[in-house]
């Protein structure tokens, strides 16, 4: 289970971050508040690591301490260190500090990208033998219950788009968008957006610039998706039948699949005994803003989010407006190949339990072979479908999103973490914080007998 | 990599004794010496979190050794001489290059552009 865990974080959480690391600068990453209060509060000459500093931003908060960043990530590091910061690359499995040297410690979005509970305790119970007696931890990880959007399961892959066409004045106006959307009127949200797209130098894709893009248009060619996977703590099981068919659905929809091998693909997959992550896609229709259509998440400092648009608001659309092409059907997209590390002690109970899902995508995908068939001839968009590719490349969803992987916590799990499995640790204060939930605990001694 | 920061550093290889990967001995290409602004409270609260012994250890691999004390002087917090020259050793030299190797196993970890690298392979991990 270990290395396939550590395999999955390499292709989701590390690969992504080596990628998208000179795109940190955006305003969209800020420091939290909360955080920076937490270090200001630190008495004069105190010691503080940052666990996952990522490039640095809480690194210069409080001047009269001396901070260590670490991360796994080089070019975060490097992108710290020419702030001029103190910092070094390692793993947070395995933190090249003696015990107990640091006054405070910070885990600010880190643990959420690992894997299996069991990791997430290690990490945790490795960041307080740094901390010194007395001294406090602050842990923040992504909730899985936020405001205005809701992930469907804990473990999910969450697309970082580089340059995500609605999104590229994110970093300047997502506030406003922010605001619009909580609105009734979201499409008046919308259309505010596009005006200030199209008049703006910002955007990132060409074909945005100069253009009369319409919100249907720039919806049109970005996909909106939410991304499913199974914990590794769960077990999952896809019966290659059951692949042959999502393959059928792909090929109706006249989808363009890059580096396509799939028979031997999912041959070598099934031979190989290794699980799929499956999770739908499905094209950002015209935006219906009623009630039951999906929001568009925004949030600075977090990054994109999407919900499956439901097919029934989707298809509503469709018909709607002939001078606009139509719309690709939902697309299945293969996040990732990874052999889940219980896999082979509980494959037939997994069996079972596939059956009820598998019946309820089915008839997901049934209603979009129906509909696709009676639209005209299917559009290849700019940003076609990709099929992930078998090489150790980060999955690359369409858009040249790269996929990361997280592990949203519960109302109460982090805590219930650290109360049953690091003794070490006493848990203080716990909050949510614009969509994390938190938890400040202190170092204690623990007297064994 | 300054000083302090090695004062906090350790060898985690597989097998190596408890307390037997610190300290790491510096093996310097390229050292730097910057100006940084004295604190008197800063570096007086900051000795006590300090590996005394590791850091003129240190601080003597790099020559910069001066004429710290092997002890400790009593009443230290107000001895801004002294202060200042604990200043300088912790915060003012910088290891840009180097190799921080440690002590029990002989594992070298590198240092590039100021920045340790402190990733261990899947062997070594424990």
């Amino acid at each position: 289970m270990e290395k396939e865990a550590s395999q999955l974080e390499k292709d989701h959480v590390h690969r992504v971050y080596e990628k998208i690391a000179p795109h940190f600068r955006d305003a969209r990453y800020k420091a939290w508040p909360k955080v920076q209060q937490f270090l200001s509060d630190q008495e004069p000459g105190s010691l503080i690591a940052d666990i996952g500093c990522g490039n640095g931003k809480y690194l210069h908060i409080n001047s009269q301490t001396y901070k260590l960043g670490c991360d796994y990530c080089f070019p975060l590091v490097e992108s710290a260190r020419n702030d001029g910061h103190e910092v070094m690359v390692c793993h947070s499995l395995y933190l090249p500090y003696r015990n107990e040297c640091f006054d405070a410690v910070l885990s600010i979005a880190v643990i959420h990208h690992f894997s299996t509970k069991e990791r997430r305790v290690r990490a945790i119970q490795e960041m307080a033998r740094t901390l010194r007696v007395g001294g406090q931890m602050m842990i923040y990880v992504w909730a899985m219950e936020q405001k205005r959007r809701k992930f469907e399961k804990q473990d999910v892959f969450v697309p970082w788009n580089p340059s995500p066409p609605s999104w590229t004045l994110s970093n300047t106006c997502s506030r406003g968008i922010q605001k619009s959307i909580n609105q009734k009127d979201k499409r008046l949200a919308m259309d505010q957006h596009s005006t200030k797209l199209a008049g703006t130098s910002k955007a990132r894709s060409s074909s945005f610039v100069g253009e009369k893009e319409t919100t249907h248009n720039l919806f049109e060619k970005s996909l909106r998706w939410s991304l499913f996977s199974r914990s590794l703590d769960s077990v999952l099981d896809l019966s290659n039948q059951w692949h042959q068919r999502e393959l059928n659905t792909f090929s109706n929809c006249n989808i363009q699949l890059d580096e396509l091998n799939t028979g031997k693909l999912f041959e070598q997959i099934r031979q190989g005994g290794f699980m799929k992550h499956i999770s739908n896609l499905s094209l950002r229709c015209r935006q219906n803003f009623e009630d039951n259509a999906s929001e568009v998440a925004v949030e600075p400092g977090s990054p994109m989010i999407f919900h499956p648009v439901p097919f029934k608001s989707c298809y509503s659309e469709l018909g709607q407006d002939t001078k606009q092409p139509p719309m690709s059907p939902a697309i299945i997209y293969d996040c990732s190949r990874v052999c889940l590390p219980d896999l082979l002690s509980h494959q037939k109970d997994v069996k079972q339990q596939l059956k009820i899902d598998y019946h309820s995508k089915q008839s997901a995908f049934r209603k979009l072979q129906n509909r696709s068939r009676t639209d005209s001839s299917l559009q290849d968009t700019d940003n076609d479908c990709s099929m992930a590719t078998r090489n150790k490349q980060p999955q690359r969803s369409p858009n040249g999103a790269c996929l990361r992987y997280y592990h949203v916590f519960k109302e109460g799990e982090l805590v219930e973490l650290i109360e049953h499995h690091v003794p070490e640790l006493h848990v203080i204060h716990s909050y949510f914080d614009h969509a994390n939930w938190c938890v400040i605990a202190e170092k204690i001694h623990v007297w064994k007998i | 990599m300054k000083l302090l920061t090695h004062n906090m550093l350790t060898s985690h290889v597989r097998g190596v004794r408890p307390g037997g990967g610190f300290p790491l001995r510096i093996q310097a290409t390229e050292v730097k010496v910057n100006n940084v602004d004295f604190n008197q409270e800063f570096v007086a609260r900051m000795i006590p979190k300090v590996e005394w012994g590791a850091l003129l250890e240190a601080a003597e691999s790099l020559g910069h050794l001066s004429d710290l004390p092997h002890q400790l002087p009593p009443e230290y917090e107000n001895n801004e001489d002294f202060l200042r020259k604990v200043h300088h050793v912790l915060l003012e030299v910088e290891v840009m290059e180097g190799i921080l190797k440690c002590p029990d196993s002989g594992r070298e970890f590198p240092i590039t552009k100021g920045i340790p690298n402190m990733l261990l392979s899947e062997e070594e991990e424990t």
